[in-house]
């Protein structure tokens, strides 16, 4: 009867479901031993990220615009060649207002030929039509509220527990969210590898005690790094805020970037 | 004629439905990195893999083990802010095997920083290059202790 | 050689006016054409859908003829819907993390489970009830492939008794109810992801999801127009006018709606005057003159607001041939205007940079995977789909079950 066959026909299928929900537990154990052996070893284990909170400051008033950090940072982190830059500079030259317009400032002219990296040409106005003019390194603002790490939608760029904000290369699956939501245009999808990349704070580098490529370079000491939860007195990022008053980028997005500026002007965006 | 529990249609779909949602949960188990989710929604392994990069740059402090005395000019002079590696370049073969030699330096370096520029903030020391003496920078100028002649 | 290394003057490329961010000056956008028609392609399957809701769950009985081909383009559309998306990605052999480890707070992380109970238990379901007991019929008197299909597609549950239709009919008038908000959530979702970005004031506003949504309505019953009118011309049979007249008037009213919530963006971006508004204005003259002007609101909305409101007033004075015009071209015109419009707000998104200073202008190549071709490619498999289902669930020569869902429903109330 037809009634027979669904109920019969019915329970079989339950049965063999239940048993390939029994056949799980036992596959799952095969399947972290397998997984096991391909987990990547090689890095320092000494490093305990809970311990360490990271962090870039960025004094304005000492840019020379050299770009040799543009360069520390392309040879540091083997960043393709080309419009891709995990930290570059930007030139802002504020010109005089025309004498009787009643302005305090004429048009602003921003430029970062080839993120500055070989430096920056002669302006492109007069010096006396110079107002004000200055250099901003830029670089990933490390935010409290990152709006990249809130869209990716598998998890593969990350806040680090020490204040880094983080992609891994074998997780991302390049479909560029990310770098649609960052306001500060710090990330680039990388023609080589594929996936979203950024400043990761040079971490290999952090990580061992050394300092960013960008930092180690600068010879102004325009970019201040340190580590928050062990700075002393003396630590350069510890008297950078405390004796700086400082701004961030955007500030009006709600991001929270962690990076501060010093120096910076209203022009700045 | 006994009425099925459940009207054939719906028994069918619940069983498919079943069907469906028990595959996707056992390919879940299986395809779902094994550090995932240890430190929040990422891969902690993550970390570790980015920790292992090679430094490219040796540091400052790598140039001290050997170059002690050169550091110590630096910094009495104005160029003590610099790092070894942003003229010399990257040196981190030399540091390993020190027969390798860093980058031969030339007087282009001098320019790229202190080449006169109005975006330069003012306390930095620039010149106009075709402006000022002679030809060639370390005539007049020791690299390591800018101050002093030669 | 020492003045001409810090002195480098880099190659200006014309295609940035202002300061762009050096990340910004790719040679293409980052999401290209592909990106574009992927909201296209789910706004049809979403308006679609609609369109055949309005059958089941608003009873309107004049457009019952179109019904199964609402439906059936809907799923053809649909199975096509993840393909840009999967020729976008950079790792497409990774796509199936979004399912195992979906980031809960990214609007994308949805779309595997979106798709999927779009896919499954709303469109492929409610066929499944409406298609059921002709599928039993068919099964029966046909053989070969097509019989192994129709039998399949049975599930083996062959039942026809007057309670098993009557659940048939049930489950689909259910199904249509829960459909609505799903088709929301399957392109709302997605006027989200661009909605929710605040770092892109041509993005980022609260109307976004609201306008993908109407727009997608609007290109969902242009499209049910497009392809009944088609349909009928192909198989030389006369037009249900009554049909044809429905669908118009709710395309009308439709198209309504979806321009004055555009216009409303329009207008408050205008009075508002955000800090982004200067390069916006920019970049809308210089870069998005000819789709947006030409595209969208000329071809997009305008005409077909006048062909179809002159309908509206006019309709039994004019014709019927030439409503049968007026409507087919207004049906495709509102198609090529909502893919303009998609294209302003994916394209135009990224012509501009973020420093709100610059403008870039990128060329579409022809070739290649986020080229024209391949858009066109993805643009007719649909089309493709669409003929393989109806050559096998709206066969003239297998006629369907007589009785219609809807009396049932009311005979069990």
């Amino acid at each position: 009867m037809k009634a027979r066959l669904n109920r019969r026909s019915a329970i079989t299928r339950l049965g063999g479901a239940i048993a390939g929900l029994f056949t799980l537990s036992a596959a799952r154990a095969a399947k972290a031993a397998v997984q096991q052996m391909f987990v990547a070893s090689g890095a320092p284990k000494d490093y305990d990220p809970s311990k360490h909170k990271w962090l870039m400051c960025i004094d304005v008033n000492r840019c020379i615009g050299c770009g040799l950090c543009v360069e520390a940072c392309k040879k540091e982190n083997g960043v393709p060649e080309g419009p891709y830059f995990r930290t570059w500079i930007e030139r802002y030259i504020i010109t005089k207002p025309e004498p009787g317009s009643g302005k305090t400032r004429g048009e602003t002219l921003v430029d970062s030929p080839n993120g500055g990296m070989h430096g920056f040409p002669p302006p492109p106005v007069p010096k006396d039509q110079v107002e004000h003019s200055f250099f901003v390194p830029k670089l990933c603002n490390l935010c409290e509220h990152s709006p990249c790490v809130q869209v990716c939608p598998v998890g593969a760029t990350f806040d680090a527990p020490d204040g880094a904000v983080l992609i891994d290369p074998k997780y991302c699956i390049g479909c560029g969210f990310c770098i649609q939501a960052c306001p500060y245009g710090c990330r680039f999808l990388s023609p080589v590898t594929h996936t979203a990349e950024k400043c990761t704070l040079c971490y290999h580098r952090i990580t061992r005690g050394l300092k960013p490529a960008c930092v180690e370079i600068c010879p102004t000491q325009a970019r201040i790094f340190g580590d928050l939860k062990n700075a002393g007195p003396d630590d350069p990022i510890r008297k950078f805020y405390e004796n700086n008053r400082v701004q961030v980028l955007k500030p009006h997005l709600g991001t929270e970037p962690r990076v501060l500026y010093a120096g910076l002007d209203k022009e700045v965006r | 004629m006994r009425r099925p529990l459940l009207p054939p249609q719906i028994l069918r779909l619940v069983l498919l439905t079943l069907a469906i949602v028990g595959s996707y949960l056992v390919a879940r188990a299986f395809l779902t990195p094994p550090t995932f989710g240890n430190l929040g929604w990422y891969r902690a392994e993550a970390l570790v893999e980015l920790r292992a990069r090679p430094p490219v740059y040796a540091g400052k402090q790598a140039c001290d083990e050997c170059h002690s005395d050169q550091l110590q000019k630096l910094a009495k002079d104005s160029h003590k802010t610099l790092s070894c590696e942003a003229c010399h370049g990257v040196s981190r073969e030399h540091a390993d095997n020190p027969d390798i030699l860093p980058v031969k330096l030339t007087g282009s370096h001098c320019i790229r920083c202190h080449e006169a520029n109005p975006s330069r903030p003012k306390w930095f020391k620039q010149i106009v290059v075709k402006d000022h003496y002679g030809s060639k920078c370390t005539e007049c100028h020791v690299p390591h202790q800018p101050s002093q002649s030669p | 050689m020492t003045n001409e290394m810090t002195n480098l003057v880099v190659e200006v490329l014309p295609r940035f006016e202002g300061y762009v961010y050096p990340n910004e000056g790719i040679p293409h956008p980052l999401w290209g054409f592909l990106i574009v028609i992927y909201p296209y392609i789910t706004g049809l399957v979403a308006g679609a859908f609609i369109m055949a809701s309005l059958v089941r769950v608003f009873k309107v009985k004049a457009l019952e003829p179109v019904y199964r081909l609402s439906m059936l383009t809907a799923l053809s559309f649909l199975l096509c819907a993840t393909l840009p998306l999967l020729f976008h990605l950079g790792h497409p052999e990774r796509c199936y993390e979004i399912m195992m480890t979906p980031h809960l707070t990214s609007p994308m992380a949805i779309f595997g489970f979106v798709y999927a109970w779009y896919l499954m238990a709303v469109l492929l379901l409610e066929l499944w009830f409406d298609y059921r007991q002709d599928l039993v019929e068919w099964a029966k008197v046909t053989r070969g492939f097509k019989g192994i299909v129709y039998r399949a597609f049975t599930l083996g549950v062959t039942d026809e008794s007057y309670e098993a239709l009557a659940l048939d009919a049930k489950m689909g008038w259910i199904l249509s109810i829960v459909g609505i908000p799903s088709a929301f959530l399957l392109h709302g979702y997605v006027g989200f992801i661009f909605g929710s970005i605040k770092a892109n004031p041509w993005w980022g506003n609260v109307l976004m999801p609201i306008i993908f949504i109407l727009s997608a309505i609007v290109s969902g019953i242009a499209l049910c127009t497009f392809n009944y009118m088609v349909l009928t011309w192909i198989r030389r049979h006369t037009v249900d006018m009554r049909c044809l007249d429905t669908m118009a008037m709710f395309l009308f009213y439709a198209l309504v709606v979806d321009a004055a919530v555009e216009a409303l963006d329009w207008i408050h971006r205008i009075y508002a005057a955000e800090e982004g508004f200067s390069v916006l204005k920019t970049m809308i003259r210089e870069k998005l003159f000819y789709t947006l002007n030409l595209g969208q609101a000329t071809t997009g909305t305008l005409i077909p607001w006048l062909l179809l409101g002159s309908l509206q007033l006019l309709r039994k004075r004019v014709p019927e041939p030439i409503r049968r015009r007026m409507i087919f071209a207004s049906a495709f015109m509102i198609l090529i205007g909502v893919l303009a419009m998609r294209w302003n707000v994916v394209i135009g998104g990224q012509l501009f940079s973020k420093s709100l200073r610059g403008v870039m202008g990128y060329k579409l190549e022809f070739a290649g995977v986020e080229g024209w071709l391949m858009g066109l490619v993805l643009l007719s498999l649909p089309f493709i789909i669409l003929t393989v289902l109806v050559k096998l669930f709206l066969s003239e020569r297998l006629p369907s079950s007589e009785h219609t869902p809807q009396d049932s429903v009311a005979a069990e109330v």
